[in-house]
């Protein structure tokens, strides 16, 4: 093929462009040590959940439950924490308990949805409004806070000058590299994203392998929701309000097909790094965060769009192949 | 016994949740004044049931195509804002402002039209992405202070003010709502148009082969609920005599979950108009239920997803079970 796959380089030109006009139009506080660590946290919570939902975008699936799961689990730990006395116990109880809770709420999309063949989409609208209901009640529609040094340390701690989600962030990405390049599961996962009648037809068991992609994006989603509880110290109901569409939007920057079957770890996370500095440097140029939905909802079209365009191309090269042969 | 009609079944069991719900409050939250059976109550209830009903009219046109639209609340809330603009830079009448919503209104739906029939981006992706925008571009154009603090903006005018009451108790929001409705259910029984909304939803491929104009058909459906939109927010603005960033938040659920409730399945092909109204009115004596009983209004939340989820896996185990039938009948013909 003589044409440049514009796709593979696409990303790092990206990232390149966008890190000069930053430094560019606001040096001094784009290129501070602290504002290093601002991009990193921010960049960590959405690539935690990212390498998490990317098993569910891989298999064709989705999640809009994200935000809401997440304000949810960071419920739980707040609350769970305080019942038990808000001891070092207590915290590890608390994050073992919103854990749980996305386990289980990744369980119970993946049933419904395998189950009885409902879109992922409609499932996970309607478990949105559950969770931020129980988030509500569990509140009782407040915000509550938490300030346990144990429990803040999960945010906010240093190690070797990087805060430990950042940690976090790369351990979980290089579980979920590992996971979906060297093991027969992820291999399973692109089969049934990329067709999931012949994956089922060539023995898969595509309904185990669905559930268990559900469970591994409820289980990042909380884990992503506990890092933010404790970065911010407090849980509410509109913690994480947003990150549904920032998860989204950073897997689709980073190349992971909506439609399935195409997509990497490796760039959903580039995609999370530029959602970091798409957030952070519109805080810089001084856009409030309200207006940055516009930039986010333009970048998921284009996206989307160019990628249903390429496959369509794809298809009609295919035809034209085999028309070839045929003649 | 002869076996009864899919549809009239469907619509027998949306009607039947809408008595159980209504005598269930009643025993509990008693009936006369103040109650929740009574005349007062039920016309707030309709009253409240008649934006997701009106809008919930273009959503159930989108959902028969097979697709489905998230934005309606951000949309509202951009169609609320623009007409404040106008209610406060401008001297144009009235009637001018109300048709500048209303095209704003048009204009959403044409955008999410463009996005899903002619991008072919998946409508809950194209729409959760345009969910965000609208609601953006809300509060770009928000009226703020001379600090940049967004302002509500109240807007007061008499003719304004006249379309948030009506007759006595029959108001004008109700009225309206009852003709969107009807012609709604027109379009789609006694029209080309309607019958061509049931064949693609039912299959794009062979809509396109016998001829139908897919793309057209879907751009119509968005257009038209933008156009539904329109009627709700200039309907909210009015009652709420202003317009704020924050109307419509979490609205996009409602139209849906009417459809959903009133038998319009989203797998497209089925439904109609007048299911969504018995959708809208289960969902909104719902809510007014929950408040009679003067228990924590975050329980709503938890009790709608539980019971869209309940109602699409219903229709999820009927709709299989009909075409195991079907499919069973074929084979005992085939073998006679």
């Amino acid at each position: 093929m003589k044409n440049i796959n514009w796709g593979k380089y696409s990303k790092p030109i990206i990232l390149v462009v966008f890190i000069i006009l930053l430094s560019i139009l606001r040096p001094k506080a784009f290129l501070s040590l602290n504002n290093f660590s601002n991009v990193l946290w921010s960049v960590s919570v959405i690539g935690i959940m990212v390498s998490g939902t990317i098993f569910v975008f891989l298999i064709g699936g989705i999640d809009l439950s994200i935000a809401t799961l997440c304000a949810f689990s960071a419920v739980v730990v707040v609350e769970v924490t305080h019942y038990l006395g808000d001891t070092p116990k207590a915290v590890a109880i608390g994050v073992a308990a919103a854990l749980a809770v996305g386990l289980l709420a990744g369980l119970l999309h993946g049933i419904i949805i395998t189950t009885f063949h409902i879109p992922a989409f409609l499932v996970t609208f309607a478990t949105q409004s559950i969770f931020l209901g129980l988030a509500m009640v569990f509140t009782n529609n407040k915000i509550v806070s938490c300030t346990v040094p144990a429990f803040t340390a999960i945010g906010s701690r240093k190690i070797l000058g990087f805060p430990m989600p950042v940690y976090f962030m790369i351990v979980i990405a290089v579980i979920s590299w590992f996971v979906l390049r060297k093991t027969v599961f992820g291999r399973y996962v692109y089969a049934v994203g990329g067709n999931e009648t012949a994956a089922a037809i060539s023995g898969i068991n595509t309904r185990r392998s669905a559930i268990m992609c559900y469970m591994i994006s409820g289980l990042t989603t909380a884990l992503g929701g506990i890092v933010l509880a404790s970065m911010t110290q407090q849980a509410s109901s509109s913690t994480g309000a947003g990150y549904t569409n920032d998860v989204i939007t950073a897997g689709v920057i980073g190349g992971v097909s909506l439609l399935g079957g195409e997509g990497t770890v490796t760039g959903a996370i580039f995609g999370a790094v530029l959602m970091g500095l798409l957030n952070n440097g519109l805080n810089l140029l001084s856009v409030p965060s309200t207006h940055a939905g516009l930039v986010k909802g333009l970048v998921i079209i284009v996206a989307v769009a160019f990628d249903a365009m390429q496959h369509a191309d794809q298809s009609r090269k295919k035809v034209k192949k085999v028309k070839k042969a045929q003649a | 016994m002869k076996k009864m009609n899919q549809t009239t079944m469907r619509r027998l069991i949306s009607v039947g949740m809408l008595a159980v719900l209504v005598i269930l409050f009643t025993i509990l939250a008693g009936a006369g004044k103040g109650n929740f059976l009574h005349f007062d109550n039920l016309i707030e209830i309709v009253r409240d049931a008649s934006i997701p009903a009106i809008i919930g009219v273009g959503v159930t046109f989108i959902i028969i195509t097979a697709g489905i639209d998230l934005s309606t609340g951000s949309a509202m809330a951009l169609v609320g804002m623009v007409m404040a603009n106008i209610y406060e830079y401008t001297l144009w009448p009235f009637k001018v402002m109300v048709l500048c919503g209303i095209l704003v209104g048009i204009l959403c739906g044409l955008i999410n039209g463009i996005i899903v029939a002619k991008l072919h981006v998946p409508e809950f992706i194209g729409t959760l992405a345009t969910m965000s925008v609208y609601r953006a571009l809300t509060y770009i154009i928000a009226i703020k202070d001379a600090n940049g603090v967004i302002q509500s903006e109240p807007m007061t005018h008499s003719q304004y003010v006249w379309l948030g009451y009506g007759i006595g108790k029959f108001y004008y929001l109700i009225m309206v709502m009852l003709v969107v409705v009807v012609i709604g259910q027109i379009i789609l029984r006694y029209t080309r148009y309607g019958t061509n909304l049931y064949s693609v939803g039912a299959s794009k491929k062979a809509a396109t082969l016998s001829g139908i104009n897919v793309e057209r058909v879907q751009m119509v459906a968005y257009i038209f609920t933008g156009f539904t939109v329109a009627i709700g927010a200039i309907f909210t603005t009015a009652r709420l005599q202003s317009a704020t960033t924050a109307i419509g938040t979490n609205f996009e659920f409602n139209p849906i979950a009417a459809a959903v409730v009133g038998g319009v399945a989203l797998s497209g092909g089925s439904g109609d108009v007048i299911g969504t109204l018995i959708g809208a009115l289960f969902m909104a004596t719902l809510e007014n239920g929950v408040r009679k009983l003067d228990m924590n209004t975050s329980y709503q939340y938890i009790i709608k997803g539980i019971i869209i989820i309940a109602v699409v896996i219903f229709d999820a185990v009927y709709k299989s079970r009909i075409d195991k039938a079907a499919k069973e009948q074929g084979a005992k013909e085939g073998l006679e």
